[in-house]
């Protein structure tokens, strides 16, 4: 049955629907460039959502831990091949991106007598300027949306993952009036937050239709942040290390958050 | 399609498979060298201890000290008089290699991405213990070659563990990966009889023991040394005067590596060795 051409795609649109529903409930991830850096910020208490890939590369990812697993380790000996082969500098995530990961996820998503990935991700590079830095989101189907300027768009300086479209959307909308690609560490660190609790929101209102009133992000982060660890990390600009990326702790984050 | 054309191994599951064999696995590093069972190669005909150089380290107040002269030779010639020796591994670990520098550099760079490697991969630093054996496992695959007279590597490793006691942890090796914890001081290299004298006479009977030097008396030390295996080894250069060519001295302490300007080391040894 699958031989014919409107069964496979039956077949594949069932399975998007199906990767979908399982996604839906993932914790939104903000990723945030800022003079110093970009940092990652998303809420939560059980797995580890955000990751280092290389010296200049980091990772946020929500699915099934089994598939992130997968993809997060192909990602890490693609490019510590490539760095020790060559150079750190010969590192590129856009090349990481589209050349290796994105067909693999394509051809596993099509090919429906095997598993797909139930994975999303979001990469950031950190560049030697806030222009220069770049965030790649990667879906399950080998799909790839980047922050660079489209006819319909101006460049971003961050990039969002959520459980759902409308949550995407919403957060970027949210990040798009907020997020200025100059702020501070703390500034970043409170609209990152902000832009979590509008991902978050959105995701449990399913017919929320526009942004969340001020207030009422405000209450919802507030109190999410009362049960749930915050998980960060950072991609530092400054050039002397070569190893720019840095976990940080609950405990120093709290100690910035306003309010 | 096949998915390891793309370099995208569906096994890999991160646990057992090091960097090195990572790495072997995709031929990108050479097998382990066939080892002295080769008919045509005897170990007496090409046995030749070619680690000309001079290496020290010692454990002083603010860490581990360790230095290297900077003279690159092959056979009685020399071919760079500003080799670095002394290499950083991580923010906390030096190796300083004493050796055929093609072979020792490969290996600095393999270790250095092999805990690096780790760490992403399995999502927690190396223990001392762990970087301790990784070294030794290099110079014991890389033994097949020594036996074939090439590729020789005899390397100290010094780092600094804020978890363990002592803090500051010294180490060096043999050639065919066996690993010894030195106490006070370490070396390595043709020069190394010399500077071995010198460290031990100076714990022992010097003003003060080693361990309580502060970081100028440390550096006096660490010249002297060098200079004194540089006046009968001529694969040690020492200071060279005329040049202004100093050794390499890098400090690992509890704040990390701190790789000395040649400022200081230009200022120490004009006031205190000359």
């Amino acid at each position: 049955m699958i031989e014919e051409p409107y069964r496979w795609v039956e077949a594949i649109a069932n399975r998007r629907e199906y990767i979908e529903g399982q996604l839906a409930p993932g914790s939104p991830i903000a990723a945030l460039g800022y003079r110093e850096g970009i940092l990652f910020v998303t809420l939560g208490q059980t797995r580890q959502k955000l990751f280092e890939i290389y010296d200049r590369i980091g990772m946020g990812a929500i699915g099934h831990p089994g598939d992130i697993e997968r993809l997060r380790m192909a990602a890490i000996e693609l490019a510590s091949t490539e760095g020790f082969t060559r150079s750190a500098g010969d590192v590129s995530l856009r090349r990481l991106a589209h050349y290796s990961l994105s067909p693999v996820m394509k051809s596993a998503f099509e090919q429906i007598y095997g598993p797909p990935y139930l994975a999303r991700m979001l990469f950031a590079e950190v560049g030697a300027r806030p222009q220069d830095d770049l965030f790649l989101r990667v879906e399950y189907d080998g799909e790839i949306a980047s922050n660079g300027a489209t006819y319909a768009r101006a460049r971003q300086d961050f990039a969002v993952l959520s459980g759902t479209r409308q949550s995407v959307e919403m957060m970027e909308a949210f990040l798009k009036t907020e997020h200025k690609p100059d702020a501070s560490f703390g500034t970043a660190v409170n609209s990152a937050l902000d832009a979590w609790s509008v991902g978050h929101m959105v995701l449990q209102a399913s017919e929320a239709k526009e942004l969340p009133a001020r207030e009422a992000v405000a209450h919802h982060r507030q109190e999410q942040l009362t049960n749930a660890a915050i998980e960060a990390a950072v991609l530092e600009r400054d050039g002397s290390r070569p190893i720019r990326y840095r976990s940080l702790t609950d405990n120093e984050l709290r100690s910035i958050i306003s309010r | 399609m096949d998915r390891s054309q793309l370099g995208f191994d569906q096994n890999v599951s991160g646990a057992g498979d090091d960097f090195p064999s990572m790495l072997r696995r995709k031929g990108f590093l050479a097998p382990t060298a066939i080892g002295p069972t080769s008919q045509t190669v005897t170990p007496q005909q090409t046995w030749q201890p070619t680690d000309a150089t001079t290496i020290l380290a010692f454990k002083f107040s603010g860490g581990v000290l360790v230095a290297g002269d900077r003279r690159a030779t092959a056979g009685n010639t020399v071919v760079y008089d500003r080799a670095d020796k002394v290499l950083e591994i991580d923010s906390q670990s030096i190796m300083a290699i004493a050796g055929v520098p093609a072979t020792a550099w490969e290996m600095a760079r393999v270790l250095e991405h092999s805990l690096q490697y780790f760490r992403r991969t399995q999502l927690q630093e190396m223990s001392v213990d762990g970087k301790v054996r990784a070294l030794s496992k290099l110079l014991r695959d890389n033994f097949g070659f020594v036996m074939q007279g090439v590729g020789v590597v005899v390397p100290i490793f010094a780092t600094y563990d804020g978890n363990s006691k002592p803090e500051a942890r010294l180490y060096f090796y043999d050639a065919m990966g066996a690993q010894f914890e030195a106490t006070d001081y370490a070396a390595t290299g043709s020069g190394s009889p010399a500077v071995r004298g010198i460290l031990y006479y100076e714990n022992t009977w010097g003003a003060k023991p080693l361990h309580k030097l502060n970081e100028k008396e440390a550096v006096s030390l660490a010249l002297r040394a060098l200079d004194t295996a540089a006046e009968s080894d001529t694969a040690t250069a020492g200071v060279d005067r005329s040049g202004k060519i100093y050794p390499v001295i890098k400090i690992v302490s509890r704040a990390g590596i701190n790789t000395l300007p040649e400022s200081k080391i230009a200022a120490v040894f004009k006031e205190m060795v000359v």
